[in-house]
């Protein structure tokens, strides 16, 4: 699948909302969108055959943030890439359950470690660190902590 | 095969056998040997008829109190039971120790399953702070006495991972620790030498 026929096998309404259909190596093509439309954009996505959602990962890049979902189709045998910037002090984005219910943990995992908030989720709890816990650890603004600093903070927050 | 005689002196090799263990001297140093004490081990049908005369005498010699504390230090040094669970990598040595090879069971050392039939934690592995609570929660279920040993860098002091976001640098900041166990990972004669040394810690347990 190329991503010229890819960009044409989308439906026309997602023209607002999509920034571009490109080359990506690795994956049939990355589409980036804006993060206003991204259920519709999930849904076509799905429509079209990619229907396993293999990972979730977001991306500090310092003045903004990007989430990107890989994505599996079974007929063409392909990942795609889908990709969204959005801004470093409202990190929000639509969830991706109603889609691909497998996206929970990994958006849980996106939130508790990079900071993206995901609406609509229905379970937004810490995957891999303890409850209450204050940090997004992945950020590049996450200083290493002394182990007794860190301790302290987990336990009183 | 009669039933012999209670033995109740050592064999004759007791001594060179228990020359090079650490804990060679009896429980109370300066009091009246135990006898009772003295023997690594005795066949099961040997054992009660032992035990009751070598009882009987010494609480007619000494009175109870004196008597209980090395009798169940004897009997809990040499059945310890650790808690048969594992954290990280360090969990891969623990579980080697109780293969053919290296046979912890050779010490009394058998796992369980559940805390409330075990008397030794082991901490086999990194703890994070997610797992900690839980950590604490199987603490407090063993019954006593009861006693930790933190087994590899990581569980000692967070090893290499000590400055990461998630780990508890060192399982002593959580449950209280009697022996600490290095190499990353301890190689299972370490973890043997580890429960050995404990074992002479409760050897010398007074209360
Ligand atoms: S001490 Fe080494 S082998 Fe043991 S759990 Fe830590 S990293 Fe793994």
């Amino acid at each position: 699948m190329k991503p010229e026929d890819l960009a044409r096998s989308l439906p026309p309404v997602l023209a607002p909302v999509l920034l571009g259909v490109e080359a990506f190596p690795g994956f049939a093509a990355r589409v980036r969108f804006r993060r206003e439309g991204a259920l519709d954009v999930f849904r076509a996505i799905h429509d079209l055959g990619f229907t396993h959602l293999a990972m979730i990962g977001g991306i500090d890049w310092v003045d903004h943030r990007e989430v990107i979902y890989t994505v599996w189709s079974d007929e063409a045998r392909t990942y795609l890439l889908l990709s969204t910037d959005v801004p470093a002090d409202d990190p929000r984005v639509e969830s991706a359950v109603p889609v691909w219910p497998s996206a929970n943990w990994h958006e849980r995992e996106a939130w508790e470690l990079v900071g993206i908030t995901f609406d609509h989720h229905p379970d937004l709890r810490h995957l891999l660190t303890p409850d209450g816990y204050a940090f997004h650890p992945l950020l590049r603004s996450f200083k290493i902590h002394e182990p007794e600093e860190l301790e302290v903070k987990t336990r009183h927050v | 095969m009669t039933a012999t005689p209670a033995a109740v002196a050592p064999p004759k090799n007791a001594s060179k056998v228990e020359s090079h263990r650490a804990d060679a001297e009896l429980p109370m140093a300066g009091e009246p040997a135990v006898p009772f004490l003295e023997i690594e081990a005795l066949r099961a049908r040997e054992f009660i008829p032992a035990a009751k005369e070598a009882l009987t005498d010494l609480i007619a010699e000494q009175g109870q109190s004196k008597l209980i504390r090395p009798v169940f230090n004897w009997a809990g040094r040499n059945s310890l039971f650790p808690l048969h669970w594992g954290l990280a990598c360090c969990a891969i040595e623990f579980a080697a120790a109780f293969g053919a090879r290296w046979d912890a069971e050779r010490f009394g050392v058998v796992p369980r399953s559940s805390p409330r039939q075990s008397d030794l934690m082991i901490v086999n592995g990194t703890v994070t702070w997610k797992v900690a609570h839980k950590l604490i929660t199987l603490y407090e279920q063993m019954p006593e006495p009861k006693w930790v040993i933190a087994m590899g860098n990581c569980a000692t002091g967070g090893g290499p991972f000590r400055t990461a976001y998630s780990v508890v640098p060192g399982v002593d900041k959580l449950v209280p620790v009697d022996v600490y166990i290095a190499g990353c990972p301890p190689r299972p004669e370490a973890m043997l030498d580890g429960i050995l040394l404990l074992e002479t810690l409760i050897r010398e347990r007074k209360e």
